[in-house]
């Protein structure tokens, strides 16, 4: 019974979250008018800051929250929908979902026990994720990385399709941190969908192929970190003479802006041709260097202002370039 | 359905509440039965014999706790999230729930008959008191004690689930089965309202002979008890499936 219940609509691991809207008592707007799809065989990143709505956009995918209206499907179907949804959709929500004078072998086997799934597959998840002998023991005397482990373990029985997984590295030390990054990596190489929710933007940055970025309930943007990249590579000039390159770079249609006497942040075109220009402008450089891609930096650009704020609208305009 | 029924009893041997809870039922079953053979004025002749065979009834209570805590230890720590992910129909959820409580209290029940025979019976023979498992309505009594323990199996879960808070909903629970309910005939005007009490329907079940006559409130008849029973069992666990289950786990 290990391989049960993936029906043939759930071959496919696609996540769709279509126009996805939650009202909780009180009005308020948890999740407003969100769409956007989580693609198998990646690492898609959800992040947002507290309050966003992620936890609650999770939890309607998983049908443990009733949406107010739109839908959240896996595979094309409702999760209520996917027979044996142990062995489709592995969750890892929380680090509280234990009874504490449970071991937590025994919380995997009840799991597989109502899975249909037999108890070696409690043993091989403890094995997966580094608890092994420490299975044995009850939950309540488990570290918060223990349990984060524990929960990734629960994801893992049904050697599930689709990984969904809500702040899995809170509490981790920075082997398993590590660890988890790789594990993440693997899955979704062999073509599962792996959708990571997170505030830790840089470690999101490391291992997310695609991200998805949520503010006040609303998409803010979703896109893969080559495209968030390309919208908002910028190039530091540092020279005693920017007029000439200013002219040069307006008539390219780039961006610059002085960000002190004499240092210039370019946007819009790449480093090589501000090199250039330089050159046939007879400009004078003292530096003339990359500004690294900055997730975190992007993230609060998106977010701080509220969604869609003016550093979105600066990055399309990149973009589209 | 099997393999859910097996996960709860899974949950229930994973943690040793069961095991307490049973010496409980088993010291209560047999201190009743002290109660009623020890004492100079206790049972004397065939005809005080039956309610000897009604002890074991009191696991009811235990059986009771049992069920609140089957689905108020799920909201407390939080294991309804795993519960509800493996099994995302609320009403297959509640079904296993309830056919393992039910035959929690069978087990129970069982255990508990067996303490109140293996006394009671050599006990009665010492006194020269000859009693069969067939005579004096002890039949009766038995099948009464299997079916009040389970169904309070069901009752728990349905207190549970309408009340979610696990001190609330034990404490209130209890509280109301040994105390509140038990005062009802001694008040005027809602004495009444005793014989369709749960406590009620459990003395109307163990009535089968002797007076039907609680303080000027009459009992139903046994049979009129399981009904009672049944309702206090399915109305608030198909209401707490309805309504507790089917919110939003946040």
């Amino acid at each position: 019974m290990t391989e049960t219940g993936v029906g043939t609509a759930s071959q496919d691991g696609r996540i769709v979250v279509d126009d996805l809207t939650k009202v909780f008592r009180g009005n308020i707007r948890a999740v407003d008018r969100l769409s956007f799809t989580v693609e198998p065989g990646s690492v898609t990143g959800f992040l947002g800051p507290n309050g966003a709505g992620k936890t609650t956009t999770l939890r309607m995918l998983l049908g443990l929250v009733h949406p107010t209206s739109g839908r959240a499907t896996i595979g094309g179907l409702d999760y209520g929908q996917i027979h044996g949804p142990l062995g489709v959709v592995g969750a890892a929500l929380e680090s509280s979902g234990f009874h504490p004078a449970r071991t937590g072998r025994n919380h995997l086997r009840i799991q597989c026990q109502a899975a249909g799934f037999p108890d070696q597959n409690a043993d091989t998840a403890l094995g997966l994720v580094g608890l092994g002998e420490a299975g044995k023991r009850k939950v309540r005397g488990y570290s918060l990385g223990m349990r984060q482990r524990l929960s990734l373990a629960a994801a893992l029985l049904g050697n599930p399709r689709v990984l969904i997984l809500d702040e899995p590295a809170n509490g981790l030390d920075p082997d398993g941190i590590r660890w988890q990054r790789g594990f993440f990596r693997h899955m979704a190489s062999e073509g599962r969908t792996v959708l990571v929710s997170s505030h830790q933007l840089n470690e999101v940055q490391e291992i997310a192929d695609r991200v998805v970025i949520l503010n006040r309930g609303q998409l803010v943007r979703s896109g893969s970190i080559a495209e968030l990249r390309a919208g908002s590579d910028a190039v530091q000039v540092r020279t005693p003479n920017p007029d000439p390159l200013l002219a040069g770079l307006a008539e390219a249609g780039a961006r610059a802006e002085q960000t002190g006497p004499g240092t210039l942040r370019i946007t819009g075109l790449p480093i090589e041709q501000v090199g250039h220009l330089a050159f046939v402008h007879g400009v004078e450089l003292h530096e003339l260097q990359p500004e690294n891609f900055n997730l975190e930096q992007l993230f609060f650009a998106l977010t701080q202002e509220g969604a869609p704020g003016p550093g979105l609208q600066a990055i399309d305009a990149g973009g589209k370039r | 359905m099997i393999r859910l029924v097996r996960a709860e009893f899974l949950k229930l041997r994973t943690t040793q509440v069961w095991f307490w809870l049973l010496l409980a039922a088993i010291a209560v079953t047999a201190l009743l039965v002290v109660a009623q053979l020890a004492p100079h004025d206790g049972v004397r002749s065939e005809d005080d014999v039956y309610s000897v065979f009604t002890s074991s009834g009191t696991a009811y209570v235990v059986v009771f706790v049992l069920g609140v805590l089957g689905v108020t230890t799920e909201y407390r720590y939080e294991t309804i999230t795993p519960t509800v992910l493996a099994t995302p129909s609320r009403w297959a959820l509640v079904t296993a729930k309830m056919i393992t409580y039910a035959l929690l209290g069978a087990g129970y029940a069982l255990v508990c008959v067996i303490v109140q025979l293996a006394m009671a019976l050599p006990w009665l023979a010492s006194k020269n008191i000859d009693v069969s498992l067939t005579s004096n309505h002890i039949p009766a009594a038995l099948l009464g004690v299997f079916l009040v323990v389970m169904l309070f199996g069901i009752v728990g879960l349905g207190v549970g689930a309408l009340i979610r808070n696990q001190i609330v909903a034990v404490s209130v629970g209890v509280v109301f089965l040994l105390v509140i309910q038990n005062i009802l005939p001694a008040i005027p005007g809602v004495k009444y309202a005793f014989p369709y009490t749960p406590g009620g329907a459990v003395a109307a079940i163990f009535t089968v002979v002797g007076s039907r006559d609680v303080n000027g409130a009459t009992l139903f008849t046994p049979v009129g008890g399981v009904v009672v029973l049944l309702l206090w069992a399915f109305v608030p666990a198909i209401l707490g499936a309805k309504f507790t289950l089917t919110r939003d786990i946040t």
